[in-house]
């Protein structure tokens, strides 16, 4: 790699994280919310908007100046090392921003801890049986996609609940100890842990395919050896991931920092936000620029230090997933997940999801209400069942064009770098306030917040694939005998992709369905009281543990809705590889025939 | 092996060296010695606890800072500061203050005094409590304060009672308009640290002039989210959390819950000035379908009262003066509703911010429903449509308002809440009967006229159907077993005192 591309690289993220900055301080001017009445707010809930107290508040603030001289005046400061005053308190912005983002990083080093464990535990069987050349059935990793598809909000609830409260164990919340680490580490790494897992415990088979492995193995090289480097070997196209999944919560997991009560920058900047508190809001996504820009530089560096010379050499062999049966097992599990959501959604759409009865509030299930009823006497089967079309259909849309804008920057990673590292950070919060003040709320405000920052996770992944797919020998093939640009993309390169995109976002729908509904608080998204299953979890959260089947039974629907998704996603490959073979086997009939 | 020896080795490094990332715990209690109390309280500081902004409660709840006078249980002015106090002439107040220092060991003097409320009339903007006066204070002598306003105020001795006039001494007062009442207030403890939005960590004040509080300090922790504070609570974290939600009040030990009623009203503000319910026959519809009492067991949980009307149990005058409503406009009937509301829909707000508006919108859309009427409801966060609702873009608002502010006084409330050009008019009501009967109560000099010609406005008020009160809420404070003396204080103003103390 020459410099000419880093230099671009690095303009890139430089553009990008100019652009996202003016964009903040421009916030309040586009929102056409005043700013001094949200700072006014902030500072006394119950002081009355006089004209007076606005304007006094806006001459201080210098707010007629104009947001590009404010911005100036700002970043004019930065080299001091002076960020400038909160608006609403009144005191230097950069203490502050500094101690949440230290506590942020400390919680993300307990998160990536029980990040890798988890992974660790998901590839675990395949790593064992893989090594030791036994590895005859496909995974689905149906188990993983219900680990990922947890709430971390619920999970956290159900650890403070058990570990700080019930136990007490560990201190209910605050961030006083070590001690304080442990449960929201848990809440963060379970999730991100399985779904890290999941993406390498699918790309590991292939990696113990490769002759290497099979010769390691007759020569007798231990399986520990082997496991190693094809761990090694499958890590580089998952590493990327981690800057959305995991980075990406230190301003994004403002419900668990809720939950624990934990001075994180994920608060820090949506009070801001909510405040239009622009100096504190400007550094927060400052400091988030830098963290998810660090985050990527030196992820990227890990990717190509396991991928050593072989990726510059163009001697990369591509990997490639064994034909493995798939268990039975598995055919009825994606069966009984299927049936198990049309009987739901039957059922439920029998029912009225909206009749409010105030008499019959937090009923356990029973025959009349099969799944109980919330906290205002509603049905949650009707609910669940009334929701389930229009929640899986926006998530659906909201993923396939994350998916698009991910595959399409990913091909371009020249130009994409920047930007994704840039985004990956960026909480879905500020889309969403972004699109609000611009479009006002809608119910496709929510879809077009998430689709804003959504695509990242795919970028990331395309571009890591791409690359290690373009050094491949059999592309350089290709192009030896003549291949197009054109031809490699639709023959060699989208094949290549496409296993393995489908299941980032197959892993990915539930998270999704969460973000869309935590957008509502903007006005974004369908309004209450209609069904919805991200807003099913966050309505009744508050009941979690008085009634939790409030909460167990949109969850439970979302899990099996993100098994269904992954096993059916296994069972489909299977019946494409299937008629692959077959159509292989015929092609060789036809051949001998005509041999003959 | 070597990596795993190394892995053990980072193993064991890691814990002093994450030690390093959380800060050092608070002040060690002498064993033995009585407890310092900890307290989960639910606002984080805004301003960093200056008295102009929402902190200033925390500031009198803690008994942190004091104001020349106080209110007592039943919102009866009590001294404090002043000793006494005497109305010299229509607009002139003269206060005798008593013997007291300082957190900072100066003595209060009127100088200091002065200093201070000029300091509060000076702020940009305005606190609340001053936004309809102004005030000039000046030191008679070493001991004597007078207090002048341009227009004659009969509250003054209630108005002082603010905690926005908490007097700090004059190391609290910066250059740049801050003010900071660590270490410079006069009450029976001092802020010795406050860290950011998160603790703060106060000790007994040796020399407090009303004598030295039971218990030896406070450790305070903010946590905004209810169901984390009341887990607080129950885990034994603290010994105290204020305003348990509703939702979690039935997770708490029977002896640790203690309910009080708030002077917090919801009610169902209708848009008089424009759209569907510019008409007076249809909010009489909305107001005779709408039932608050039955938000109380459902939303509320048992934890509030149906309206009595705009002032609930919390303020205690409030019943005996209550006058009948009388001159309503006719509801609309069902079939009416639905003729003259074709096709137009209810735009129902309310936000999120209180979690049981939500659904108490969801309540009351069924019930209008009922009535015939089509209902769409938007629900933001408050700053996400305060504009909004200030513009009269919303036909309804589910809104929860406290009717005593901070002068303690009703009438600040119905001014600007109903008044025509009121700041706060959501409702955009204009009648000049209610301007009128405002205007009386807020002329009166009197005590129990004043009260009188409050109830009096409140029933000129909700003969117009602007407003219709659901219910006065009640709030549920945590007290851990064993924890004495904690103040139940219906305004919200006092929580901890010198009697409080773990038995």
């Amino acid at each position: 790699m020459g410099t000419g591309p880093a230099w671009r690289a690095g303009a890139g993220r430089l553009l990008a994280g100019a652009a996202l900055l003016t964009t903040v301080a421009l916030l309040p001017w586009l929102s056409r919310i005043d700013p001094a009445l949200t700072v006014l707010r902030a500072r006394s809930g119950e002081q009355d908007p006089t004209p007076e107290a606005l304007a006094a508040i806006r001459e201080r603030l210098g707010l007629d100046d104009g947001p590009l001289a404010l911005l100036g005046r700002w970043l004019g400061g930065l080299p001091r090392g002076d960020a400038g005053t909160s608006w609403v308190s009144g005191e230097p912005v950069l203490p502050q921003v500094t101690a949440a983002l230290g506590v942020s990083l400390t919680l993300l080093t307990g998160a990536l801890a029980v990040t890798l464990a988890t992974a660790a535990a998901v590839c675990a069987r395949t790593v064992f049986l893989g090594s030791r050349r036994r590895m005859r059935y496909g995974r689905a990793g149906g188990g993983a996609a219900l680990v990922a598809a947890l709430p971390k909000f619920m999970l956290a609830s159900i650890l403070v609940t058990v570990g700080g409260v019930w136990l007490r164990w560990f201190p209910s919340g605050g961030w006083e100890e070590p001690a304080s680490m442990v449960l929201p580490s848990l809440a963060l790494g379970l999730p991100s842990g399985a779904m890290i897992g999941g993406l390498l415990d699918q790309a590991l088979p292939a990696a113990f395919h490769e002759p290497w492995a099979r010769t390691w193995h007759v020569v007798g090289f231990p399986p520990g050896h082997v496991a190693r480097h094809a761990v090694r070997r499958a890590l580089p196209a998952v590493l990327p991931q981690l800057l959305p999944t995991l980075v990406g919560l230190v301003g994004g997991a403002v419900a668990v920092e809720k939950i624990f009560n934990i001075p994180g920058l994920g608060r820090v900047v949506l009070d801001a936000a909510v405040a239009q508190d622009l100096p504190v809001l400007q550094t927060g996504t400052l400091v988030l620029i830098m963290l998810g820009t660090a985050a990527g530089l030196l992820l990227g560096a890990l990717r190509r230090s396991l991928l050593g010379p072989a990726l510059r050499d163009g001697a990369l062999p591509a990997l490639h997933r064994p034909p493995l049966a798939v268990k039975r097992s598995l055919r009825y599990a994606a069966g009984f997940c299927a049936v198990a959501l049309l009987l739901l959604v039957a059922a439920g759409l029998a029912k009225d999801p909206l009749h409010v009865d105030t008499a019959a509030r937090l009923l356990p299930p029973s025959a009349e209400h099969p799944l109980g009823t919330d906290s205002l006497g509603r049905d949650l089967l009707a609910r669940l069942g009334h929701g389930a079309l229009r929640t899986t259909a926006v998530a659906a849309v909201v993923t396939v064009a994350g998916v698009a804008a991910g595959l399409l920057l990913g091909m371009l990673p020249r130009v994409s770098a920047g930007l994704t590292d840039v985004a990956s950070t960026l909480p879905a919060v500020l889309a969403g306030m972004l699109v609000a003040g611009l479009a006002g709320p809608s119910v496709l405000g929510a879809a077009l917040a998430v689709c804003l920052v959504g695509w990242t996770p795919y970028a990331a992944q395309v571009s890591a694939l791409l690359e290690q797919e373009r050094a491949s020998e059999h592309i350089a093939a290709s192009i030896g005998l003549g291949a197009g640009r054109l031809h490699l993309l639709r023959r060699h390169l989208l094949p290549a992709l496409g296993p393995a995109l489908l299941r980032n976002a197959l892993l990915r729908l539930p998270t999704t369905v969460l973000v869309l509904a935590s957008l509502g608080f903007l006005g974004l998204g369908e309004q209450p009281p209609t069904p919805e299953w991200g807003r099913l979890l966050s309505e009744n959260q508050a009941y979690a543990e008085l009634a939790p089947w409030t909460v167990l039974g949109p969850a439970a629907a979302l899990a099996l809705l993100a098994v269904l998704a992954v096993t059916g996603a296994a069972l489909g490959r299977e019946v494409r590889a299937g008629r692959g073979e077959r159509a292989l086997v015929r092609a060789r009939r036809i051949s001998s025939a005509s041999a003959a | 092996m070597r990596p795993t020896v190394r892995g053990i080795l980072i193993a064991l490094a890691l814990p002093p060296l994450l030690a390093g990332c959380f800060p050092a715990s608070g002040s060690d209690t002498a064993a033995g010695g009585p407890k310092r109390l900890r307290v989960a309280l639910a606002v984080p500081p805004a301003q960093a606890l200056s008295p102009y902004s929402n902190d200033a409660t925390v500031l009198s709840k803690l008994s942190v800072a004091e104001g020349l006078t106080a209110l007592d249980r039943h919102g009866a002015v009590q001294p404090a500061l002043a000793r006494s106090w005497t109305r010299t002439g229509a607009t002139t107040w003269t206060f005798d203050l008593r013997k007291a220092s300082f957190h900072d060991g100066t003595e209060v003097t009127a100088e200091a005094v002065v200093n201070a409320l000029g300091h509060a009339s000076a702020a940009e903007p305005k606190p609340r409590v001053l936004s309809d006066v102004t005030l000039t204070a000046k030191a008679e002598d070493a001991d004597t304060v007078t207090i002048t306003t341009k227009n004659p105020d009969p509250m003054m001795p209630m108005r002082l009672a603010s905690p926005a006039l908490g007097i700090l001494s004059a190391k609290a007062y910066g250059q740049d308009g801050t003010v900071s009442p660590v270490g410079t207030g006069t009450g029976a403890f001092e802020i010795k640290k406050l860290a950011g939005k998160t603790t703060a960590s106060l000790d007994r004040f040796d020399g407090y002039w009303g004598g030295r509080a039971k218990a030896p300090g406070i450790d305070v922790s903010w946590i905004p989210d209810g169901v984390a504070r009341a887990n607080a609570l129950r885990s034994g974290d603290v010994d105290i959390a204020e305003w348990i939600p509703t939702s979690q009040a039935k997770l708490l030990d029977e002896k640790t819950r203690h309910e009080v009623p708030s002077v917090r009203t919801d009610s169902l503000i209708l848009n008089t000035g424009d759209g569907i319910f510019s008409d007076a026959g249809l909010r009489a519809a909305a107001r005779a379908a709408v039932d608050g009492s039955a938000l109380v067991g459902s939303v509320f949980g048992g934890y509030a009262d149906a309206a009595q009307g705009l002032f609930g149990p919390a303020v205690p005058w409030a019943a005996a003066h209550r006058a009948a409503v009388a001159g309503r406009a006719t509801a609309a009937t069902t079939g009416q509703v639905q003729a003259q509301t074709k096709d137009k829909t209810v735009r129902l707000a309310t936000y999120t911010n209180r979690s049981e508006l939500p659904e108490a919108a969801t309540v009351l859309q069924q019930q209008l429903e009922k009535a015939g009427f089509k209902v769409k409801q938007d629900v933001r966060e408050y700053t996400q449509m305060e504009a909004d609702l200030l513009a009269g873009r919303y036909d309804a608002l589910v809104f929860s308002r406290v009717t005593l502010l901070d002068t303690g006084d009703a009438v600040a409330y119905l001014a600007s809440d109903f008044a025509s050009g009121g700041a706060y008019n959501i409702a955009r009501l204009e009648d000049a009967a209610v301007d009128k009967a405002i205007a009386a109560a807020a002329e009166e000099g009197d005590m129990a006229k004043r009260q009188q010609k409050i109830m009096a406005a409140e029933a000129e008020i909700l003969r117009t159907d602007a407003v219709v009160p659901l219910v006065h809420e009640k709030v549920v404070q945590g007290v851990a077993d064993g924890v004495e003396g904690v103040l139940l204080d219906p305004r919200e103003r006092s929580l901890i005192g010198t009697g409080t103390h773990i038995g």
